[in-house]
Parts: structure tokens; C-alpha cells; sequence
């Protein structure tokens, strides 16, 4: 029989024990929330038998927990331990503590309940958004105090030092970076980093000073400054060059302030030769050709077809050249295209010079032989050097042999010389429709030493030197798309074509179905003196 | 509701802001297909883009000092009032304080359904108006910072106006005459009267009251709020359970008691479910204000540095 005396320890408002006494006993002492227990713990911690205090063989007392509860002795946890006194157990969110021995019973036990149970659900748990403590003004005023640092305060500190602008204008994001409103132009690229260079004075535009500190080359529109200032005096460099619009937006590629202008230009300049330009399409006049001579360049309107023949002193069919079945060469019959003498340059706008040498003996054809006793080429291009060739020849050649000297009939040696060289090249070169003749006009003039003349070559580079034409971006068509001259018999035909063949795929400032959208710049530029046409 | 007096807002004066603000959307559509842009490219700095940009921001402006002004002069917070000056339900779980008498002169005059009316109306408007300011040149960069912040707060904006409309209807639905108090009063009685009825009952039902009684959670974080429920619920995990465990029970008072037991389970577990409910309602309503107004006052200071670097650096 075990004698206990159980002490439950409460304590008051104040946190002061209050101890009652009980006293219990029996062969064994339950504990647990079972209604059988002797010490019985309402707590659903405890379990229905959470543990029992036994005397053990040497007849001393310990306790023993039943599996899956929790029981510890001096804070470890354990299944059984000997009640001594000064023992200290935790049975469930109780205390167990084994006091002193006293005479009447043979263990006294204090209890106190050491873990309350927490409350229930409510008090702690957030129920709205309010009790989370989140504060919309703090959130909103904290971003906006970021915004405003870093997108306001430190883009505008740049400007007030120029030694802080140089140095943030080497780090990978610059202060400045947030302002920009979008990529500048590709020659303007390396600016991007320190807005001053062009932005030099806050809250004031960039002015055309700017612009032509580095651009000082650029040309006007107007060849005269009076009309120029009269026409744009108003105007600045940004009112059509708009940067921080991508890499290719520099240049304003819209007509309408072409068109401001030149759409009326007859009211607004009542002299002007030029014509009303309204829109390539539906107002834009005939193209003119440009021939340039030696009075000047002379403009002739694509339709004055009696007036548009090429003076250029050469004599020269495609026709034969282009023919089908190819044209004879020392090869056989080669057939040519119009790459084989139209080269284009790299610019991919106008065609590289043609040359006897590149273009006309590169396979062997017009090789320009000397005839017996004359040997080798004769050379291009100075009919001086011709004769200069021949004479040398003929000086070398009388003083060979006896024979050769005959030949000169007792004549002074110089005198002999020219005749003789005079002679082969009436016969072998300076002919009528061949040899030289066959590609130039010649005469014979009254020099001693040089007695024929070629007339000079002069092929038209540039037909329309006020428009640009980009052949490399035409590539995808045939050259006689445009050009339909291949059975042209005489060097007098122009193959230029008109402005009907451009509209067949472009159309002016406004896109049109299967048309090509094309404002004034696609053709022309601002910065260059406009080329006056005859009407 | 309520929707026909949700609806009434927005048909305020026979749709007036309505009205006004297609008017301006399509009148600015249309002069921006037709106007043709020096280069070409529209953008802020033409005088289409300066003008939608002005007009733009004297929108924004009237906007943000509505808002300003509703909260100085009502002190409560926004979608109550709009309730409240609805008659909405949901009305009558808010506190009475903090309603002067200037709100009440204004509610009487209708002028504050007409700010509203006039705020959603002309907000809406911006999406349109702001968007051709830009002409579609979107970057890394202030403006785009403040265009970006703009279009966050017109579209939670219409969240709020979602919310405005359809919650109110669910929450009455829900609660009836109940409040959150009540319904949480009831449920620490229900887990008291469980908990007594358990102690006599075996470890396994103990356990399942106790964890119900513990950890049920009501309420939470921003995402257990706006959720509304539990992963694992302990009280529906008890009720699904218990009755399975009261089979070795042969005395009929434990039968009884067990019976009991599952009874208060199942009522805890309906007033939870309510309690989440309500809880995820006024979470949802009110949600979108805590990005509404301080995205508001971000896009503020963002256009303020937008108009200021665009000026600096004229």
C-alpha cells in the first residue's frame, strides 16, 4: 500500500502559490485523465493512463509511463525513474515534484499545472487586412521616395558638377540613363552616357549651335544665304532631326515640310523655275537628264525626246555587244551582260568609270596591234603617245640594217622617221570605221607630228545629279527592267528611264497597296544645293 | 445588392462620365490615326503627344486630389464608404466613428457618387489617353516607369471596381445577421463544450478535439486571408473522422456523449467555413487598395520626374 500526499499547487492573480492538500493511496497510483486515476488530470495532454507510480522489488517507489506519453525527470525525457525526494517530473504540462519525506505518508507529491492551455483560436490570428499592419501610406510614399531618388535626384545632380558628370558618364548604368527617352541615332551612340554634350543648358533646347560644332560641314539647302535665311529662318536643326528615336531615326523621312514648301513653291517664289511637288506620285513633274558640257550642265525633260541624244564622241552599239549568241572575241563567241562593262562602285549608287584597258581589252577584244614592221600594242588614250611610239620605233628601226635605210630614198633620217610612222598609222590605226575608228570619230588636223585628232570621250556620269538612285537596292530586279536599250545600234540613245517606270512600284508620302511608300527623301536630300530644271 | 445600385453609379446622370470620357477616348484615337507626325513617328513630344500628356495629367491629377480629399473628409476607408453611401451590406460591421458631419453633407448632395462616378469613368479614359501619349515607344526609363505604374493602378482599379460590385452581395449572403465577432464567439463556445465532452472520451478523440480546438486557424496572412480556407483543416479532419472512432464504445452514455461530440464538430465546422468566408471576402475587397492608393502616390512622383527630365532636358 503506497501513502501519498498530494499537494495541488494554483497560483493567484498575483502569480503566489495556493497549495491544497489531498491525500491518496492504494497498492499502485495511477495518474492520467481517466476517471479511475488516483491522481486525475483533466488536461487533454494527459492521457486516459499516462502513467503509474509502483513499488519496486527493493521496496522503494518510481514511476513508469505508459508508451507515447511524455514523461520527464529533471528535463530528459524517460519511460520510468525512482521517486527520491527532490525529484522533479514533468508528466503531460504538469509538474511533478517529490517533496521531503514527512512521518505520516510515504511520499508527498506537489502538482501544478506549468503549460496552460493556449486560447483558443482568436486574439492572435490576423481577421483582416487592417490587422496585418500593413500601412498603404508608408508603401506608397516609401516608392515614391525611391522614384524620386533615383529618378529625379540623381539624373539631375550631373548637371551640377561637370567632374560628377565625366564620372558617372563611365559607369555601365549612368545616372542619367533612367531620363532617356529612347536610344539615340547611331552617330549620336556614344553620347548616350552624358546627356551634356548636347543638353547643355537645363530647361533650354538644344540649339543649332550644338548641331554644328561638330557638323560644320554641312550644306545648306538653298544656294543663296538670303533665300535660305528667308526660307528657314525660323527653323532650327531639331525641328527635323529628332533624336532618342532608334538608331536609324535621325533624318525626318516624312515630306510634309518639303511639301510646306515646294507643294506651292510658284506663289511663294513667283521667279523660281522649279516646279509645284506636291507627292511623287500625283504631283511630281517629269525627271530631267542632265548633260553636262563644256557651257554647263544643261536639264532636258525625260519626254523631249528630240533633244535627249548623248554627245559622247564614242561609237558604240549594244546591240551588238549584248547579242544573244554572243559577240566575237579571240575566246569564240562570248556572251557579255551589263555587269561585264557596268561595275558598280562600292557606295552602290553610280557605276565605276569604264576604261579601254578594263573594259574593252580585258578578254583580248580591241587589242590595238601595230602591223609589220611595228610590233606590240599600241597604246589608249593620246594619240601623241601613238606616234611617239611609232617614231621610236622607225628611228630604231633604219639604223638595223642598209635595207631599211633604203627605204627612207636618201631622205633626212627625221624626216624619213615621220613619214614612216605617219604612214603605218594612216594604215593600221587612225582608219575610218576601224581599228580607232571603229569606236571614235577622227579627223585629220593640219600637225606635223600628230596628224589626226580623236574626239574627245565624254560619257555622262550622273543623270540626275539632284536625286540619289541606290542600284544596290534594286538588285533584285533585271538592269533592262529599267534600261531598255540591249538592241540600241548608236551611243546616242539614253536608257534612262522615266518617271512612269519608278511608279510602277513607288508611290508617294502615302502607302498604297503593292506600292512601295515613298516620300521626297527616298530621292532626295535636304543638305545640297537642289539642281535647277528647265520646265 | 445590389448590382442595380452598384449600377447606379455607373450610370450616374444618365452616364455622364460615361459620356465624357468615350468622348475624349475616341475623339483621341481618331486625331491620332489621322495626325501625321513630324517624322513619321509618333511619340510624346509632338503636339498630339503634348496634348493627350497634358490632358493626361490634369486627369491624373483631379483623380489623385479625389482621392485625397475622400479620405481627408471621410476618414474611413474606401470601400466602406462606398458601401456605406450605397447601402450596401457589409455596412453595418463597420464602426461608426471617424463619419463627420461633412461626409454626411456630401453624401446627402450626391456629390460623392459623382466624384466616383467621374473617378472611374475619366481613369479608365487614361488608359486610353496615356497610351497614344506614349505612341507605343516603350523603354527602360522613367516615362515608361510612370506609364507602367499607371496602367497597374487603372487596372487594379478595375479589380476594385469588380470587388465594388459583386462582394458586398456574397458577403450579406454569407453572414446574414452575423458579424466576425459572433461567429468567432460561437466558435470558442463550440470548442469549450467539445473539449469538456472529449475529456471523457478515448486519447484518439482527445486528440482530434484538441487539434481542432488548436489549430484550427481562422484568419491568417495575406494569402490565408485571401484563400479563405485551411490546407488539412483539424476541425473538418475531425468531423471526418471521429464517428470512425467511436466504434469500440459499448456504453450508450459514451455513444451519446460521442454523438454530442460529432454535433458541436460539425456546427464549429460551418461557422469556421463562414468566418473564412467572410474573412476572404473583406480580404478580396479590400485588397487592391493596398496597391490602388500607393501605386497612386508612386505614379505620382514617377510623372512628376517624367515632366521634369522631359523639361530639364527640353
Amino acid at each position: 500500500m503506497i501513502s501519498c500526499l498530494l499537494i495541488h499547487v494554483t497560483r493567484n492573480s498575483q502569480g503566489l502559490p495556493i497549495s491544497k492538500n489531498s491525500v491518496i493511496s492504494g497498492e499502485i497510483l495511477q495518474i492520467g485523465r481517466g476517471a479511475a486515476c488516483k491522481i486525475h488530470l483533466q488536461d487533454h495532454r494527459i492521457s486516459l493512463l499516462h502513467a503509474t507510480i509502483l513499488r519496486s522489488e527493493e521496496g522503494g517507489l518510481y514511476i513508469d509511463a505508459e508508451h507515447n506519453v511524455t514523461l520527464k525527470v529533471d528535463g530528459f525525457i524517460t519511460l520510468s525513474a525512482d521517486l527520491v525526494p527532490g525529484t522533479r517530473l514533468e508528466v503531460g504540462p504538469y509538474s511533478l515534484i517529490v517533496e521531503p519525506e514527512t512521518e505520516h505518508h510515504e511520499i508527498t507529491l506537489s502538482l501544478e499545472l506549468i503549460h496552460p492551455l493556449p486560447a483558443v483560436m482568436q486574439g492572435h490570428v490576423p481577421v483582416n487586412l487592417a490587422a496585418l499592419g500593413w500601412s498603404k501610406r508608408k508603401f506608397g510614399f516609401g516608392m515614391a521616395a525611391i522614384i524620386l531618388f533615383l529618378f529625379m535626384l540623381l539624373p539631375l545632380l550631373p548637371a551640377a558638377s561637370n567632374a560628377l558628370d565625366k564620372w558617372q558618364s563611365g559607369l555601365p548604368v549612368t545616372m542619367t540613363d533612367s531620363w532617356s527617352p529612347g536610344p539615340l541615332s547611331g552617330g549620336h551612340e556614344l553620347f548616350a552616357s552624358k546627356c551634356s554634350t548636347c543638353h547643355q543648358r537645363a530647361f533650354k533646347s538644344v540649339t543649332d549651335e550644338i548641331c554644328t560644332g561638330c557638323h560644320a560641314r554641312v550644306s545648306r539647302h538653298l544656294t543663296k544665304a538670303d533665300l535660305e535665311v528667308q526660307a528657314f529662318g525660323g527653323m532650327h536643326c531639331t525641328n527635323c532631326h529628332i533624336d532618342h528615336k532608334g538608331r536609324e531615326e535621325l533624318v525626318l523621312h516624312d515630306s510634309s515640310k518639303c511639301v510646306d514648301c515646294h507643294g506651292n513653291i510658284k506663289d511663294k517664289k513667283t521667279s523660281t523655275e522649279l516646279a509645284n511637288v506636291n507627292d511623287f506620285n500625283l504631283g511630281h513633274p517629269p525627271f530631267h537628264l542632265t548633260f553636262v558640257s563644256d557651257s554647263g550642265a544643261v536639264h532636258i525633260r525625260e519626254d523631249d525626246k528630240a533633244r535627249l541624244i548623248e554627245k559622247s564622241g564614242l561609237k558604240y552599239s549594244h546591240q551588238v555587244h549584248l547579242a544573244k549568241d554572243g559577240v566575237s572575241s579571240p575566246q569564240g563567241d562570248t556572251v557579255m551582260q551589263c555587269q561585264d562593262c557596268h561595275k558598280l562602285e562600292e557606295s552602290g549608287k553610280h557605276f565605276a568609270p569604264m576604261s579601254m584597258q578594263k573594259s574593252c581589252q580585258q578578254s583580248g577584244c580591241h587589242a590595238l596591234d601595230f602591223t609589220d614592221p611595228v610590233t606590240g600594242l599600241a597604246p589608249h588614250g593620246s594619240e601623241r603617245a601613238v606616234m611617239n611610239s611609232l617614231r621610236e620605233f622607225y628611228g630604231k628601226w633604219l639604223g638595223v640594217s642598209a635595207d631599211n635605210l633604203a627605204a627612207c630614198k636618201g631622205a633626212v633620217v627625221q624626216d624619213c622617221v615621220n613619214e614612216l610612222a605617219r604612214k603605218n598609222a594612216a594604215a593600221t590605226l587612225f582608219r575610218k570605221d576601224l581599228e580607232c575608228g571603229e569606236c571614235h570619230e577622227i579627223s585629220p588636223v593640219a600637225n606635223k607630228d600628230v596628224p589626226w585628232k580623236v574626239t574627245p570621250i565624254r560619257i555622262n556620269r550622273d543623270w540626275q545629279p539632284g536625286a540619289i538612285f541606290p542600284h544596290n537596292r534594286h538588285d533584285t530586279m533585271k538592269c533592262t527592267d529599267c534600261h531598255d536599250k540591249v538592241e540600241s545600234k548608236v551611243s546616242a540613245d539614253i536608257s534612262m528611264p522615266g518617271i512612269a517606270k519608278c511608279r510602277e512600284c513607288h508611290v508617294g508620302n502615302h502607302p498604297a497597296k503593292g506600292k512601295v511608300a515613298s516620300g521626297c527623301d527616298s530621292c532626295h536630300q535636304f543638305h545640297r544645293t537642289a539642281v535647277k530644271p528647265e520646265n | 445588392m445590389n448590382n442595380m445600385q452598384g449600377s447606379s453609379l455607373l450610370k450616374y446622370k444618365n452616364y455622364r462620365y460615361l459620356k465624357v470620357s468615350a468622348g475624349m477616348m475616341v475623339l483621341s484615337i481618331v486625331v491620332y490615326l489621322f495626325n501625321e507626325p513630324v517624322g513619321g513617328h509618333p511619340f510624346g513630344g509632338t503636339w498630339l503627344g503634348y496634348t493627350l500628356g497634358v490632358v493626361s495629367t490634369l486627369i491624373l491629377l483631379g483623380l489623385m486630389w479625389y482621392g485625397v480629399a475622400k479620405r481627408s473628409i471621410t476618414g474611413t476607408p474606401d470601400w466602406s464608404m462606398i458601401a456605406e453611401h450605397e447601402g450596401m451590406a457589409g455596412s453595418h460591421q463597420r464602426p461608426a466613428h471617424g463619419k463627420s458631419s461633412v461626409n454626411k453633407g456630401l453624401r446627402g448632395s450626391g456629390m460623392l457618387q459623382e466624384w466616383l462616378s467621374g473617378h472611374i469613368y475619366l481613369g479608365i479614359s487614361l488608359l486610353v489617353l496615356a497610351t497614344l501619349h506614349t505612341g507605343f515607344h516603350l523603354g527602360w526609363n522613367v516615362h515608361t516607369l510612370a506609364y507602367v505604374l499607371m496602367m497597374l493602378v487603372i487596372f487594379s482599379g478595375f479589380y476594385g471596381l469588380n470587388a465594388y460590385l459583386n462582394y458586398p452581395r456574397l458577403i450579406t449572403l454569407n453572414m446574414g445577421e452575423d458579424t466576425l465577432d459572433d461567429l468567432l464567439l460561437k466558435i470558442a463556445e463550440l470548442d469549450e463544450l467539445a473539449t469538456a465532452r472529449a475529456l471523457d472520451l478515448s486519447d484518439e478523440v482527445n486528440v482530434l478535439v484538441m487539434e481542432s480546438c488548436q489549430e484550427t486557424r481562422v484568419g491568417g496572412n495575406l494569402l490565408q486571408q485571401l484563400s479563405g480556407t485551411q490546407r488539412d483543416c483539424p476541425t473538418r479532419f475531425a468531423v471526418q473522422h471521429l464517428m470512425t472512432l467511436g466504434g469500440h464504445y459499448i456504453r450508450d452514455d459514451q455513444r451519446k456523449m460521442l454523438r454530442d461530440l460529432y454535433s458541436l464538430l460539425l456546427r464549429k465546422e460551418k461557422l469556421v467555413l463562414r468566418a473564412r468566408t467572410e474573412i476572404m471576402l473583406k480580404a478580396r475587397l479590400e485588397c487592391w487598395l493596398y496597391l490602388h492608393a500607393p501605386l497612386g502616390i508612386a505614379l505620382f512622383s514617377a510623372l512628376a520626374a517624367h515632366i521634369i527630365s522631359i523639361f530639364f532636358y527640353w
